[in-house]
């Protein structure tokens, strides 16, 4: 049954897919370790991320950039910058591997935000979309174990507001993407961002 | 800085999940660099979201990714691991020189004294208690004008106050904010948005409203100044 993600994204050809893959543990890895070596001009260092994180990393990019070449020209960049400021990588203030994703999150992020600045799409046009898209969307996202307490605290949110959330973090969609998703109002969207962050704060701490 | 808590920690939530505009995404990154408390909010989330990265399938690379990333790694002079930079970073050190008594001066020209082969120029402040003529904080900016500020005692800030950390150069109209600073922890902010580090320059940490201050310039008393020593 199609129900559980009855929607495509925009560019077409691209259907969202369920992972269930768990991840590799990342325990195994010295992450600051490979990154104090990067500041210290080791490239087998780099390779070594690269070895252990490309393919998720790629994946992660994929999601929000939505096309491969540029993913991977998304993680080109990211690992030139990771190289770059592995000098100022601060193990006292977080652990490596959730800044090496940072890194490429927000090179993707800024990758597409670029796009949709060059290309504007008015919100006239969204509008015309969501009233052609009159499918109710399920539930999108598959919130495995591996999640921990996020997991507790994705499910405590409402749909509406979990969703948002994920369609934002996940595939990188603005607000006016997750309302044509939701077929909701801007508003509501918007609303349900900022309550699902608040909400999230408090339960996570 | 009248953006309360709250509005920190949501813009901060919304920078990393991704709803920001292209220029709203700017705003916040120009400002991570120079506000703790927006950075240190931003990472907050970072973590809390990162299992995330689990729900999305892993991707093969094609075979070129790699070697055009090897291709674009600018070649780095190795630092030497331990040496004089390790030794500089010995906060053990610091402290002890701190209880022992030694003035500012003291500890510059013990540095120069025995200051190792050359690396290349970098600065060093040293900020002293205008009152107690004692070193409270050190400040280390390197060549690529990363700067370091590290703390060398606990300080007590009244509640709602903030310390805040700013600088000035010769010929600047005023002091720049650089953030704000938590007691008792150290700092790492990136200067490549101001003009290079001049000998001489001014650096300052204020006691501030806990947002920090009000009119854009230092408004509370001086806690700890000092001025920048090019090293090497």
């Amino acid at each position: 049954m199609p129900l559980a993600y009855p929607y495509r994204l925009s560019t077409g050809s691209y259907f969202l897919r369920l992972p269930m893959t768990l991840p590799t543990d990342p325990n195994a890895f010295d992450y600051d370790a490979a990154l104090r070596s990067c500041a210290l001009g080791d490239r087998q260092a780099l390779k070594s991320i690269y070895v252990q994180d490309s393919r998720r990393l790629l994946g992660i990019a994929l999601r929000i950039v939505r096309q491969h070449q540029l993913a991977e020209d998304v993680v080109h960049d990211a690992f030139v910058n990771i190289w770059n400021k592995a000098a100022s990588f601060d193990a006292s203030r977080g652990a490596g591997r959730g800044w090496i994703y940072s890194v490429v999150r927000h090179q993707a992020l800024n990758l597409v935000r670029q796009r949709e600045h060059d290309v504007y799409v008015d919100a006239d046009e969204v509008e015309t979309i969501q009233q052609q898209n009159g499918e109710v969307v399920g539930d999108p996202f598959e919130l495995n174990a591996s999640l921990g307490r996020l997991r507790d605290c994705l499910a405590h949110l409402d749909n509406a507001k979990r969703n948002s959330i994920l369609f934002a973090y996940v595939d990188g969609c603005t607000h006016s993407e997750i309302a044509q998703r939701l077929n909701a109002p801007l508003g509501s969207v918007k609303a349900w961002v900022k309550r699902g962050l608040a909400a999230l704060q408090e339960c996570m701490g | 800085m009248n953006e309360s808590f709250d509005d920190v920690h949501q813009l901060a939530g919304a920078y990393v999940i991704g709803t920001l505009t292209l220029t709203e995404r700017q705003a916040v990154a120009r400002r991570i660099s120079l506000e703790p408390v927006l950075r240190s909010a931003v990472e907050d989330w970072e973590e809390r979201l990162l299992p995330l990265a689990s729900l999305v399938e892993e991707q093969d690379p094609s075979a070129q990714l790699w070697p055009r990333i090897a291709h674009d790694l600018r070649a780095r002079p190795a630092l030497m691991p331990g040496g004089w930079r390790a030794w500089l970073n010995d906060l053990r050190f610091w402290r002890t020189l701190a209880a022992s008594g030694f003035s500012a001066a003291a500890v510059l020209a013990a540095l120069l004294a025995i200051r190792p082969p050359a690396v290349g120029p970098a600065f060093m402040v040293v900020l002293v208690d205008p009152q107690a003529r004692t070193p409270g904080w050190v400040v280390q900016a390197s060549l690529d004008r990363n700067l370091t500020l590290t703390p060398l005692s606990a300080v007590d800030v009244p509640s709602q106050k903030a310390l805040q950390f700013w600088t000035k150069a010769e010929g600047w109209s005023g002091p720049i904010s650089l953030g704000l600073v938590k007691p008792g922890q150290s700092l790492k902010l990136a200067l490549d948005k101001l003009p290079p580090l001049q000998p001489n320059q001014l650096f300052e940490i204020t006691l501030e409203p806990a947002t920090g201050s009000l009119t854009g310039r230092p408004s509370g008393p001086v806690l700890y100044i000092g001025k920048a020593v090019k090293i090497i």
